[in-house]
């Protein structure tokens, strides 16, 4: 039990539609993460699964149950908050035993399992404390402890880490995680940092303008986005887009080309086609010996670099006078590619660039749906199998 | 800059040592301090005010109070202390020293004065927690949610609360003189005129503005986040009313019921027209003191001495709920 089900939820307030015919399976004992930019609808979604909104049209199950017009407190879901929203008058016990009071527990259950969420979240010794006492984690961890010790079917979390501080963050993913393997039960967890949804989830959920764009393991995500816009919100630095048109060689843009054969990878000449490809995936043309089937040289001039430490971002500029400029998305002259950090490269320097053909997507312009995922000199049509196989 | 110090330091020795040339009498000196250190005028701007809301406060009770010790036979001359006062006749072994602290008693005897106290408390309480319950529910609904006509709605609870008490008076005199069939089970003649009822419904109605407006604004300020936290660890939104958002508002409640209870205890227009005047129907405590008004003599010293006994319970309140107020207001600082 623990499983949730959304079944075209849409969520209008007065003329915005927040959350646009949202479909979800997710399944017990998963963890999914829902991500998207800021006003996206997540947390909607959230709100609608734990029932602070009401749906405007769609059905929520939850275990099994149609919960669409139950209140939240008879739905088995807990919830931990961004603002943390522990009881400011009560003290740590009285937060976490909260819900249990209500429901009348017997006074030696209570003890016993507070007793046992304070150990899970190592919070022993502490139960005296009101939270204004407390450092920013280990409220977050009575917070935590709170909604695990009613034993829901469902936990929901909606950006936990948000609040805290960047080592506090990572340290707390960590525990998160430990929780998940530890209580096995559902969580779906609200973020729009992509290093918790990469590293957490199971599956993640894509979402913008209030719709699913994707719902795939973060690997999926990342290899094989269904559309642009999840090719763009994942991964950091974003992926590089190069607008162009099918011809009878293949991809032809202003200054790139890549050439397969149109009828392999189902599109018709004529079609106008964007090419999407990750920093990683560009090489110096110098260092071919670790692509398998490399496209045609571009040549190209470094703009700026941004040493990382264990890598080096460079701005290339395709075209003379192509417009410096941060936002490589956005420009078709414009490629970011990343490189190891002992490069000899300084800026304004002319490199000439290829891209690895097997990490090549093809998106078509219009709709933004993927049509290919990588594409092969050979007849073969381009899959998963042939990715795995170069990545080897 | 070190260099410079000392003479800075000279130039004012010289203007300090120019003063005691000009004679000036006590105020001027003081004026010419205070010039140069503005903060004496400030501190004397104080203490003046200090004194004068004291005085003004202080002394009708320190009057209320040495007209009660006046002995009865001198109530025609009362002056600043109580006439007949004669510190020496404490050597004489009268320790009232001509004043006769027994009115306190005659209060209670003349007349069943705590009954009249006790009608007065239990309005007062009942108003109040009336008007706690039902402005909390008003104000959680002004202050958290969203919903057409709430700006006209809260503007007309504002009109309402600006009629005078006195408008309502005659229709409601004239409603709780009618005798209704269905209030017989528990009213002796089924009419609400000399029962409680008759001033706790028109006090919660005219009360009831000021607490909404205070609620309103302490309830808005809890944050969503606990609400929502409290509604998903199981309670209904009224349960998340009562556990979480009136006590994070307790500052906003003390006081709306401060307030509330005070203006009824203290109340008169209606408690003196809805009853007929006596203990038993309920008549509060202003009705009392009136009683102490004979056909050829008005009892001025036991009247001062009821006031002040009468004036007991709420001084008392007013200490204790604003120890409560303070520590409300410091200790609620909501941090998340």
């Amino acid at each position: 039990m623990g499983n949730v089900k959304l079944e075209h939820i849409v969520k209008r307030y007065d003329d915005v539609t927040a959350v646009d015919d949202m479909n979800l399976d997710i399944k017990d004992g998963e963890f999914v993460t829902f991500v998207g930019p800021s006003g996206c609808g997540k947390s909607t979604t959230m709100e609608t699964i734990a029932g602070l909104t009401k749906p405007t049209e769609g059905t929520v199950n939850i275990s099994g149950r149609d919960v669409t017009n139950l209140p939240p407190k008879d739905r088995g879901i807990s919830m931990v908050f961004q603002n943390i929203a522990l009881f400011p008058h009560m003290d740590v016990f009285d937060n976490i035993s909260f819900g249990l009071r209500l429901r009348d527990y017997d006074d030696e259950e209570i003890q016993r399992r507070v007793d046992r969420a304070a150990e899970v979240v190592q919070l022993e010794g502490m139960q005296d404390r009101m939270p204004e006492e407390m450092s920013g984690g280990q409220r977050q961890r009575v917070a935590i402890a709170r909604a695990i010790v009613r034993n829901p079917d469902v936990f929901l979390m909606d950006e936990p880490l948000a609040n805290l501080d960047a080592k506090l963050r990572v340290h707390m993913r960590t525990e998160l995680q430990r929780l998940h393997k530890e209580l096995d039960t559902t969580i779906i967890y609200v973020t729009h940092d992509q290093a918790e949804a990469m590293t957490m989830s199971d599956r993640i959920a894509v979402i913008n303008a209030g719709q699913l764009q994707q719902i795939d393991p973060p690997l999926v995500c990342y290899n094989e986005p269904a559309n642009t816009f999840v090719a763009g919100f994942i991964g950091s630095p974003s992926m590089n887009f190069i607008e162009g048109e099918i011809t009878a060689d293949g991809f032809e843009s202003e200054y790139i080309s890549v050439d397969f054969d149109p009828a392999n990878v189902g599109v018709s000449v004529g079609s106008k086609i964007t090419l999407g490809v990750r920093p990683e995936d560009v090489y110096e043309t110098s260092k071919t010996e670790f692509v398998d089937d490399a496209t045609a040289e571009i040549t190209a001039r470094t703009d700026v670099l941004e040493p990382m430490g264990n890598e080096v971002f460079i701005y290339l500029l395709l075209s003379e006078d192509a417009e410096s400029s941060m936002d490589t998305s956005q420009a078709d002259d414009q490629l970011l590619m990343s490189t190891d950090p002992d490069t000899t490269l300084g800026e304004d320097d002319e490199i000439s660039v290829v891209l690895d053909r097997s990490k090549v997507h093809l998106f078509d312009t219009a709709s933004g749906e993927a049509i290919s995922h990588g594409l092969t000199a050979s007849a073969a049509a381009p899959t998963v199998e042939a990715e795995e196989a170069s990545s080897d | 800059m070190a260099t410079e110090k000392p003479d800075t330091h000279q130039v004012l020795m010289d203007d300090d040592g120019e003063e005691p040339d000009i004679k000036r009498g006590m105020f001027e000196a003081w004026a010419a301090k205070a010039i140069k250190n503005p903060k004496r005028t400030y501190k004397a701007m104080f203490y003046t005010a200090t004194i004068f809301f004291l005085v003004t406060t202080l002394f009708p009770f320190y009057w209320l109070f040495q007209v009660a010790l006046t002995p009865r036979d001198n109530l025609q001359d009362v002056g600043l202390v109580p006439s007949g006062f004669d510190p020496s006749l404490l050597a004489q072994g009268d320790i009232t020293m001509g004043t006769n602290p027994g009115v306190f008693l005659e209060v209670f005897t003349l007349i069943p004065f705590h009954r009249y106290m006790i009608n007065s408390f239990v309005i007062a309480t009942v108003t109040t927690i009336v008007v706690i319950v039902v402005a909390s529910l008003a104000g959680y609904v002004f202050g958290r949610l969203r919903f057409p006509g709430k700006g006209p709605m809260m503007l007309l609870v504002l009109i309402v609360s600006f009629f005078p008490p006195a408008a309502f008076f005659i229709p409601l005199n004239e409603l709780f003189n009618t005798n209704i069939d269905i209030l017989r089970p528990i009213l002796t003649d089924g009419s609400l005129y000399n029962t409680p009822y008759a001033m706790v419904v028109p006090f919660s109605a005219i009360f009831m503005p000021l607490s909404i407006f205070i609620l309103t604004t302490f309830y808005a300020q809890i944050p969503d986040g606990l609400e929502d936290a409290a509604r998903i660890e199981g309670t209904t939104r009224l349960g998340a009313l009562f556990r979480v958002i009136m006590p994070l508002s307790a500052p906003g409640v003390a006081t709306a019921g401060v307030l509330t209870f005070i203006a009824v205890y203290n109340e008169f227009f209606f408690s003196f027209l809805m009853t007929d005047g006596s203990a038993e129907n309920w008549a509060p405590i202003v009705d009392g003191i009136l009683q102490y008004q004979g056909q050829y003599e008005v009892l001025f010293n036991v009247m001062a001495a009821a006031s002040i006994v009468g004036v007991l319970p709420v001084a008392i309140l007013v200490v204790v709920a604003q120890e409560k107020i303070v520590s409300g207001l410091t200790a609620g600082a909501l941090k998340e």
